[in-house]
């Protein structure tokens, strides 16, 4: 992770203006510094603000790269101030596990849209990863497309750490939102027979209402174990 | 907050005769005031229909006094989230104005609490100004919450949006403007609310902003609208609906412009006090970004919503209501 705290550094400084550099600095190192979490959240919620919400410009190679240190993580598509957020929550000290958890909740709690995308997005980055599955299965309830977004495309963390009934609960989700169920992260390694058996009602309860049946789902189905 | 319905009312007693939009068809509307969370999906596809391209939700009173700061919290953080969704599927652009509405600042324990969460929202994105903030009954309570957040508002460089009072709304206006000069705000970074032919000059003369509530029966008609425009001009003057649970109207800021081309004001004059000065006044904050007007519809495409939806595969799907058929 420390390879990758850096990449994104080189990333989000190279699309600043002094200015703007200065301020990340100075705040980043308070960050790193605080044991509440008030530097932390000044600091993330006025991201945007000073960096914009421009297309960073990642290469090829630079995702090659993040995704050797953080397997699956796909930083490509993400606009300027959600991947300086990002690299902002991994200048949080985690040396203290209640003041790190408290602290990062708290963002949670207060947040708004594009910040919960940050966050969501920073889930396979955090310290102490299992802390983190309430939040997760929390996220998959939400309503708000670009969170959901956040969550089930391209990111690595559901399929790592969920329990089977969240993960479920994530794929149905999908299917229901009528997201891109081929950007879901670890479909094949986690298919299981409980999904394959609600994946075959749920198709036979849009065959009934005369609806239409995604192609993914009759895959998906047949990984764990089901289908006809 | 808007509007005590325990006054009389008049009885509407005119045929109904519903709008004729069509002369204004085209032209784009903000509504600086409305309270989306109390509003349908209907209103929201009506409103875009209409022209409405983006609007302030002010944080307000909602009819039923909250008990607990996670109320509040849960509230604020509605505004800044699901309901800034809910607008963004109809191609609206939502803002909001955060602060401690009157009403409520007399649960003054309450208010403590409230003052202490306030820092964490009002520099949030999308958020411009603080407000809706200001004096309902005139009490010791509300005058000291409302200074506090003045100097909130301060501090955070951003304007503020006055909630007028109904009852004793002359003295009320003027003391509202005393206080925020005394506490050095600037009256341009200023929006004085709920105006009526009693309040607007000195508004004017003294250098606030004046906006003005279309709602039936308790404030402006927007007859009376016209020709306050024709008295005073458009500078510094806005048009907003303050639509909320009663009964109110989210298309006022359309419809007056209707009427005002009806009336013979000029298109400019009609953009200025519909749609243009709001903007000036709220942009301010640093928050508004006249381009975000044409993403927000794009960003639509992409946030897909649960179920039977709104938005599903990139489409609006409007529902037909001329048919007895929902599939
Ligand atoms: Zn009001
Ligand atoms: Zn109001």
């Amino acid at each position: 992770m420390k390879n990758l705290s850096s990449l994104i550094e080189s990333i989000v400084y190279r699309n600043l203006d002094p200015g703007a550099r200065d301020w990340l600095t100075a705040k980043a190192a308070s960050v790193r510094e605080e044991t509440g979490g008030t530097q932390l959240a000044l600091a993330f919620t006025a991201m945007p603000r000073k960096t914009g919400k421009k297309d960073p410009g990642i290469t090829e190679a630079e995702q090659q790269e993040a995704e050797r240190d953080c397997k699956g993580l796909y930083i490509k598509d993400w606009t300027l101030d959600r991947l300086a957020r990002v690299w902002l929550l991994m200048q949080a000290d985690p040396a203290d596990k209640n003041a790190y958890l408290k602290k990062i909740e708290n963002l949670f709690s207060a947040a708004e849209m594009n910040e919960l995308v940050a966050l969501y997005s920073a889930l396979p980055v955090l310290a102490y990863p299992e802390e983190w599955r309430g939040r997760c299965a929390e996220g998959i309830r939400s309503n708000i497309g670009i969170v959901l977004d956040a969550i089930i495309h391209r990111n690595p963390y559901p399929a790592e750490w969920l329990e089977e009934p969240a993960w479920n609960q994530l794929v149905m989700k999908a299917f229901f939102t009528d997201k891109d169920i081929r950007q879901i992260s670890g479909l094949e390694k986690r298919a299981n027979k409980a999904l394959s058996a609600i994946l075959s009602d749920y198709a036979r309860e849009r065959q009934a209402a005369g609806r239409s049946v995604k192609p993914e789902l009759r895959e998906i189905e047949k990984l764990g174990g089901g289908g006809q | 907050m808007c509007c005590n319905h325990s006054s009389e009312k008049e009885t509407a007693d005119h045929n109904i005769v519903p709008a004729d939009l069509r002369s204004i068809r085209g032209m784009s509307f903000f509504d600086p005031h409305v309270h989306m969370t109390s509003r349908t999906t209907d209103d929201y596809q009506a409103m875009a229909d209409a022209g409405i391209v983006a609007l302030i939700e002010p944080a307000f009173w909602l009819g039923q006094p909250r008990t607990g700061l996670d109320s509040f919290r849960d509230y604020y953080s509605s505004l800044i989230g699901w309901e800034r969704f809910r607008s963004s599927q109809f191609g609206i652009k939502h803002y909001c104005t955060i602060g401690l509405n009157s009403r409520e600042a007399n649960n003054e324990r309450l208010a403590e609490q409230v003052m202490e969460i306030l820092p964490l929202f009002i520099n949030k994105e999308g958020v411009v100004g603080v407000g809706e903030i200001g004096f309902d009954d005139q009490t010791p309570a509300e005058d000291r919450y409302y200074r506090l957040q003045l100097e909130l508002a301060k501090e955070a460089e951003l304007p503020v949006q006055i909630h007028t009072p109904h009852r004793d709304k002359k003295k009320g206006t003027q003391r509202s403007m005393d206080i925020a000069i005394e506490h050095g705000l600037d009256p341009y970074r200023v929006i004085v609310d709920h105006n009526n032919e009693e309040t607007v000059k000195e508004v004017l003369d003294r250098g606030f902003w004046a906006a003005f509530t279309i709602y039936p029966f308790t404030k402006m008609g927007n007859e009376r609208m016209v020709e306050i425009v024709r008295q005073y001009g458009t500078e510094r003057i806005m048009v907003n609906s303050a639509a909320d649970w009663g009964i109110s109207d989210p298309l006022a800021v359309p419809k007056t412009a209707a009427l005002m081309k009806e009336r013979g004001l000029s298109d400019e004059d009609i953009r200025m006090v519909t749609y243009r000065n709001a903007i000036t006044a709220f942009a301010q904050s640093g928050q508004i970004d006249e381009a975000d007007f044409e993403t927000v519809k794009q960003i639509d495409q992409s946030g897909r919503f649960e179920g039977n939806s709104i938005l599903r595969g990139g489409q609006q799907p409007r529902i037909d209501k001329s048919s007895i058929i929902i599939s």
